[in-house]
């Protein structure tokens, strides 16, 4: 192994730590390989840079090599290329069986509860907006029944003859009661009860609608944080691990 | 108007860029080297500062493309040496460039003769002043 005073090889090491995280989305045999070769590199520099000041010599070499981006720049797409060609055979094979036993079922899993959860909420709408229609839509049959009272009673009698209108039980006891047209003047009162929650329904699903999607932008960002968190903290491993592994300069303990 | 420091210098690093690849390739055509080394015989060769860490990513696009090939070589004097060569195709491109760059240098380098100007021009012009 190579013996460098302790200061240059902290030097030398945090440079190369510096490197490692430019390429830590490079596959960890192409990291190695690179960290060696640079390792390479700063020892034959650091051997011929004259003079007397070991840090000094040092920092001259790593000026000379130029910021650790720079010097990786070219090499990620490269190295992610790369490291798909010669993954060998037999990995992608286990690869593809750990995923067919365990990825796709769990991934089906999820996707089946989100598509439920969508499908859901989904037929929640879909069954307000129905029943808010239905409403609306009785509260206008109703309208124009009790119009058809009031102004035309041959049809209403003809419409009734021929069980078009059938009113029986309490509701037929409380209209025989009646004139015609205060029965049609009760219908109007009966229809318009019908409209106004109709249309109330439907004004107020426009705050369904919202809370919806308050409810997915919610989720959505609690998910984001999630994944913001997580890339952080391997972020964070990373930047805190002392060793390079395979790659470091050794100090002589000077 | 005149061309700042700063523009000089970004046009020149642009100009350096291209043609390092070549020199790179012209380099490694004749014996293979490793990086440090290959750095030295660039640097060495003219009066251009070479930033050291510009020889890795040409390195990388070159091996990437097949145009290079590389071995691991144990030093006597320190860690392995990771030693770079053209491959035949790398040869065979470098070649092409090579003719395809004398042909550019040949073209930049001619000198040029202005166009003489027309007796009739020259009267417009001195007419266009007045």
């Amino acid at each position: 192994m190579n013996n460098y005073p302790e200061a240059v090889a902290k030097i030398a090491n945090d440079y190369l730590e510096r490197v490692k995280l430019q390429l830590r989305l490079v596959p960890v045999h192409d990291q190695q390989e690179f960290l060696r070769e640079l390792q390479s590199h700063l020892y034959e520099a650091y051997r011929q840079m004259p003079g007397e000041d070991d840090v000094g010599r040092i920092l001259a070499v790593l000026r000379n090599l130029g910021e650790p981006a720079e010097v990786v720049s070219d090499r990620l797409p490269g190295a992610m290329v790369r490291s798909g060609a010669r993954r060998s055979l037999p990995l992608y094979i286990m690869g593809g069986i750990l995923i067919a036993m365990f990825g796709i079922p769990l991934g089906f899993g999820g996707v089946g509860v989100l598509v439920g959860l969508l499908f859901a909420l989904a037929g929640i709408v879909i069954a307000y907006y129905a029943t808010a229609g239905s409403i609306l839509l009785a509260g206008a049959m109703s309208m124009l029944l009790a119009l058809t009272r009031m102004f035309l009673p041959h049809l209403w009698d003809k419409l009734v003859t021929f069980g078009f209108i059938q009113m029986n039980g309490p509701v037929a006891d409380f209209l025989d009661r009646l004139s015609p047209s205060e029965q049609g003047f009760s219908m109007i009162l009966f229809a318009s009860v019908f409209i106004a929650s109709g249309l109330g329904m439907l004004r107020l699903g426009r705050y369904l609608l919202r809370g919806l999607h308050f409810l997915f932008i919610l989720v959505f960002d609690w998910m984001r944080r999630l994944a913001q968190s997580v890339r952080a903290k391997l972020r964070r491993d990373n930047r805190e691990r002392p060793h390079l592994g395979a790659v470091s300069f050794v100090s002589n303990g000077q | 108007m005149e061309y700042s420091n700063e523009d000089r210098n970004r046009r020149i690093t642009q100009l350096r860029k291209g043609i390092l690849e070549l020199a790179v390739m012209g380099v490694l055509y004749h014996e293979r080297h490793y990086g440090y080394s290959l750095v030295r015989v660039l640097s060495g060769s003219g009066s251009i500062s070479l930033k050291e860490g510009t020889i890795y990513p040409i390195l990388a696009r070159l091996d990437r493309d097949g145009l290079v090939r590389s071995e691991w070589v144990e030093s006597g004097q320190g860690p392995p040496r990771k030693y770079y060569a053209l491959t035949s195709s790398g040869r065979q491109l470098f070649d092409d460039l090579n003719q395809e760059f004398d042909l550019l240098v040949s073209l930049v380098q001619r000198k040029w003769k202005a166009p003489e100007q027309s007796e009739h021009a020259r009267k417009r012009l001195v007419v266009r002043k007045g």
